[in-house]
């Protein structure tokens, strides 16, 4: 399959001014300025296929922003090879710009809010150079994935926020970008919003096949939307690979569910670690290896009326991981 | 070239809207760039009783101010500030088509809601200008709004580096007040003082154009006039691309 983003040994490294606290070192600063080297990102390495659709994930200041910033062509890395659609981002040629889009949940949209919907579609279709025929196609089907009917002729300022999210993935689609990067699409969206939108995102790279790099702090959008995972702390990454696997790979454990039929004492501790017990359940984590064993033990030994084995929720893990890694 | 020009046309309906929703806001901006042309129409007034030239000069300048207000600091700075450079640097045109758009929306709309100003004025000092006068001053005019454009640009891309762009420009408009023709005109100050003004892009951008209009500026004068504005038109575009490279290398690799 072909490599549409391609990233090896990407650095990206800021210069920060520090100075010690008080008067005399802030007089200091003014004639001898003395920086620290912050690393965004620190050798970093990934590609990707066409058509694929990564979830990249990782806690704040991960470096998850600036790598899309990266390679998007906003930032211009201090070092490595980064490519996209076989073009260098950082020089924001106008062929790999008419290919590519960025979308921010933080910035849905950044046109004149005065202007309708539609008025903000015609301006694209215009920046982007489209056919009069792909516009008239492009408007029909965005319309109807993200029901845009009711929006079309309505001021940007007067819609909410799913909306003006809704308006604003239909005008980065409208040119049919090959490369999508989404920055947390779904932040501030109620539930039902971002379920659509979730919908939305897997079924256009679904019938278009473009490739999509997506950035969420909600597991839901990674686990709906996402097969593959990459995930980053402190700028350097941890985990690349299937989303099923990450929770074997970052938490070697399951969680046993188990209600039975009768209280009757149980010592759990023979079993495994107590997660969770609300009196009619317990939660028990048990070491994956051992879960089959343990499983069978329960079943044998108590009355069990009801259980169930489960990896862990991917909140959990990462939460595990990154308090982890902070220590 | 076609595309360019239909983006800008789109930027400047667009802006116009923008703006005309803010119509309330606009009429005290438009107060605020007229009082300083007005001032100086009553204090000259004042000091040279019965002197047309100058009340002509001043009603002609308050013009001449309206139709090249530039407000980069509100506009680009604002937006640098506001985090969209990132998504401006995306789209597949140059950045500059939007602000320029924008300002030309603004100058639209100064004139439109200063024209009664400039009636009023015009109206109450009796002025009177001639027409050949006028339609000389047009390239002046259009060049001065260029200049001064590529000048508050210029500034206004000090966001890129400092959090008090707006000072920076603050000051650059002291300058043009102080040294552009406004608080004095130059052609009633002595020597040296009116040749090293005239030297300065400061009345490049608005005391000339106002001067060629109420025709106090002839023959000779006017086409060495004409070549100072272009000589700086020249250099503030050259400045104002190496400001643009630099700090967008600087945005760049800090990020937005």
């Amino acid at each position: 399959m072909t490599t549409l983003v391609s990233v090896h040994g990407l650095e990206m490294t800021y210069r920060a001014p520090v100075r010690p606290e008080g008067l005399r070192a802030a007089f200091r600063a003014l004639v001898h300025r003395e920086y620290r080297h912050i690393a965004a990102v620190a050798d970093m390495s990934f590609d990707i296929a066409a058509g694929e659709v990564v979830g990249f994930l990782g806690p704040n200041g991960a470096g998850k922003t600036t790598t899309l910033k990266i390679l998007s062509g906003i930032l211009h890395p201090t070092s490595g090879d980064v490519r996209v659609l076989g073009f260098l981002p950082s020089r924001r040629r106008h062929e790999f710009l008419t290919q590519i889009a960025l979308v921010r949940g933080s910035q849905p949209i950044g046109l004149p809010t005065e202007l309708t919907v539609l008025d903000s579609f015609r301006y694209q279709q215009l920046l982007y150079g489209v056919r009069a025929a792909d516009y008239q196609a492009s408007i029909a089907e965005l319309t109807e994935m993200l029901e845009l009917q009711p929006l079309l002729d309505r001021q940007v300022r007067a819609l909410s926020l799913g909306e003006r999210m809704r308006a604003g993935l239909a005008l980065a689609l409208l040119y049919r970008p090959r490369v999508l990067f989404l920055d947390e699409p779904t932040l501030g969206l109620d539930v039902t919003a971002a379920i659509a939108l979730r919908r939305f995102v897997a079924a256009y790279a679904a019938r278009t096949g473009a490739t999509v790099l997506l950035t969420s702090h909600y597991m839901a959008d990674v686990q709906s939307l996402c097969r593959r995972v990459v995930l980053i702390d402190h700028g350097r990454l941890r985990y690349d690979g299937g989303l099923d696997a990450l929770a074997a790979d970052l938490a070697p454990y399951k969680l046993l569910r188990i209600a039975l039929a009768d209280p009757v004492p149980v010592s759990w501790e023979d079993f495994g670690t107590v997660e969770e017990s609300d009196g009619g359940s317990v939660t028990l984590r048990v070491r994956r290896d051992d879960a089959a064993a343990v499983t069978g033990r329960l079943l044998t030994q108590l009355p069990v009326v009801d259980l169930s084995v489960t990896d862990p929720p991917l909140e959990t893990v990462l939460d595990r991981f990154y308090r982890a890694e902070a220590k | 070239m076609s595309r360019i020009l239909h983006l800008l046309w789109l930027s400047i309906w667009r802006s116009s809207l923008q703006w005309w929703s803010r119509r309330s806001f606009l009429i005290t901006i438009v107060i605020g760039r007229a009082v300083t042309p007005l001032l100086g129409l009553i204090v000259w007034s004042a000091a040279l009783p019965g002197d047309s030239a100058v009340a002509t000069y001043y009603v002609v300048l308050l013009a001449v101010q309206l139709m090249t207000v530039s407000f980069e600091h509100h506009t680009l700075s604002n937006g640098i500030y506001a985090g969209n450079l990132g998504g401006e640097l995306l789209a597949p045109k140059p950045v500059v088509i939007g602000y320029l758009g924008e300002n030309l929306a603004l100058r639209l709309w100064h004139l439109v809601f200063g024209m009664p100003l400039i009636v009023l004025a015009a109206a109450l000092v009796g002025i009177s200008v001639e027409w050949p006068a006028v339609a000389m001053a047009i390239p002046a005019i259009l060049v001065a709004a260029a200049l001064r454009f590529v000048f508050t640009y210029a500034l206004a891309l000090s966001a890129l580096w400092t959090e008090r762009a707006h000072g920076v420009v603050g000051f650059g408009e002291t300058l043009i007040f102080l040294l552009g023709g406004t608080a004095a005109p130059l052609g009633i100050l002595s020597e040296p003082l009116r040749s090293i003004g005239q030297a300065l892009p400061f009345w490049s951008m608005l005391g000339m154009p106002a001067e060629v209009a109420a025709g106090t500026l002839h023959g000779s004068a006017i086409v060495a006039a004409y070549f100072v504005q272009l000589g700086w038109l020249a250099a503030g575009t050259a400045l104002v691309v190496g400001v643009w490279r630099v700090g967008v290398r600087r945005f760049t690799a800090l990020g937005g």
